[in-house]
């Protein structure tokens, strides 16, 4: 078979490949190699070195030197250094795997960094609110400050209060209904910005029955409505309306 | 390397000594390759100091398939006394290759040649010592 062409830099690794094929760790000598691998020229090559070599084996070696040879070996094993360690393609592809769930784990750490007990009743209940018409609301004119009081007395409903940063808005109607779960959900509606006022009971722990408590405001948003929600013995409050974080955010920085 | 074994016993032994030395003091060199890199080094002074080949351009002949028949008839001194002949880097090129022992990169390291040179140097010396052989053993013999 005749030598295909070639270009100066693969003839030149072709001249020099080691006629030992363990002895190629260069990998454009490698692919120079694979290329000419089945040409008589290089054929000719390799079984020429190879006998040459095997002459070189044949050289007798003084009995001081091989006294020394069995106690020593000449050549110190490759030692792995750091970057060598490094650059090695299994290493490589371990970390770059390592890093992409490293990667993962901290998007999912973040997105539920702001998860709170409740949240997916909060998220039910924005839905709620979103689709609550005038209509289905009992006219209520009062501060919205007051509603607790008139939820524990008509409806015996236990710290229902809508907290101080939300007491002064005026409301214009309230309801009462029971949700998917059977749980007691008080809504108010307020002339301002026509927000709307949910309150619901905390989660309860499965085992002990014992609300799960969480401390400070935590947004949730549903299709373009944001809610804000605190939990307050036991009860959990939220104020939510049309918009993003940053309509909501003005009114808790309003009471610090 | 030098064509000659006591030159080339003495070297190894004062090699081994100095290696001894460090070893003892704890100041082995952190150059894996430094004993060879030592070796070739003394042989180079040394050879300096001895006979010198006279400088000859080298007929090339074509690489033979009876090449390696006819290299079976050599006595290893006779190609200890081809390499050691051969001009520098060219000799330390061809004595490293054909030991064996060394990887490409390894071989780039001791010679301080690049790919290209050491291809040329090698692919030359081939050529150069397969006209030998046929001038040594002409294919009427072969």
């Amino acid at each position: 078979m005749k030598t295909p062409s070639l270009t100066n830099r693969q003839r030149m690794f072709m001249r020099c490949a080691p006629f030992n094929d363990e002895r190629i760790d260069d990998r454009g000598m490698r692919s120079a190699v694979f290329r000419v691998r089945k040409c008589d020229e290089f054929a000719h090559q390799r079984s020429f070195d190879r006998a040459v070599a095997e002459l070189v084996k044949t050289t007798p070696i003084p009995p001081e030197v091989t006294e020394w040879e069995s106690k020593q070996t000449l050549i110190a094993p490759q030692k792995w250094t750091w970057k060598k360690t490094a650059q090695n393609p299994v290493i490589v592809a371990i970390g770059i795997a390592v890093g992409v769930i490293a990667g993962i784990f901290v998007f999912h750490l973040v997105e539920h960094m702001g998860d709170f007990p409740g949240e997916e009743t909060a998220r039910k209940l924005l839905s709620v609110a979103r689709s609550t018409k005038p209509a289905q609301f009992e006219a209520l004119k009062t501060d919205a400050g007051a509603v607790g009081d008139l939820f524990f007395m008509k409806h015996r409903l236990e710290h229902y209060d809508v907290p101080p940063e939300f007491a002064d808005f005026r409301t214009i109607g309230s309801r009462v209904f029971d949700d998917d779960e059977g749980h007691r959900v008080a809504q108010v509606a307020v002339v301002e910005k026509h927000m709307q006022f949910l309150l619901f009971p905390a989660e309860k722990d499965a085992k002990s029955g014992v609300p799960r408590h969480f401390s400070g405001w935590r947004y949730v948003d549903f299709e373009n409505w944001t809610g804000v929600v605190q939990e307050h013995n036991g009860v959990c409050f939220m104020a939510a309306m049309r918009g993003g974080e940053k309509d909501l955010a003005p009114y808790l920085k309003k009471k610090d | 390397m030098l064509g000659d074994e006591a030159k080339a016993l003495e070297i190894f032994q004062a090699i081994m000594h100095e290696a001894a030395l460090r070893a003892a003091a704890g100041e082995m060199p952190k150059d894996r390759l430094w004993l060879l890199r030592d070796a070739r080094f003394r042989c180079l002074e040394a050879s300096e100091a001895g006979l010198q080949a006279e400088e000859i351009e080298m007929e090339e002949h074509e690489i033979d398939p009876n090449g390696p028949a006819q290299i079976a008839k050599l006595e290893p001194i006779q190609l200890a006394i081809w390499i050691s002949a051969a001009p520098e880097p060219q000799r330390t090129a061809l004595a490293l290759f054909y030991l064996d022992e060394l990887d490409h990169g390894e071989l780039l390291a001791l010679t301080e040649l690049k790919t290209v040179e050491l291809g040329k140097l090698i692919g030359d010396g081939r050529q150069e010592f397969q006209a030998w052989l046929n001038s040594t053993f002409p294919h009427s013999e072969t």
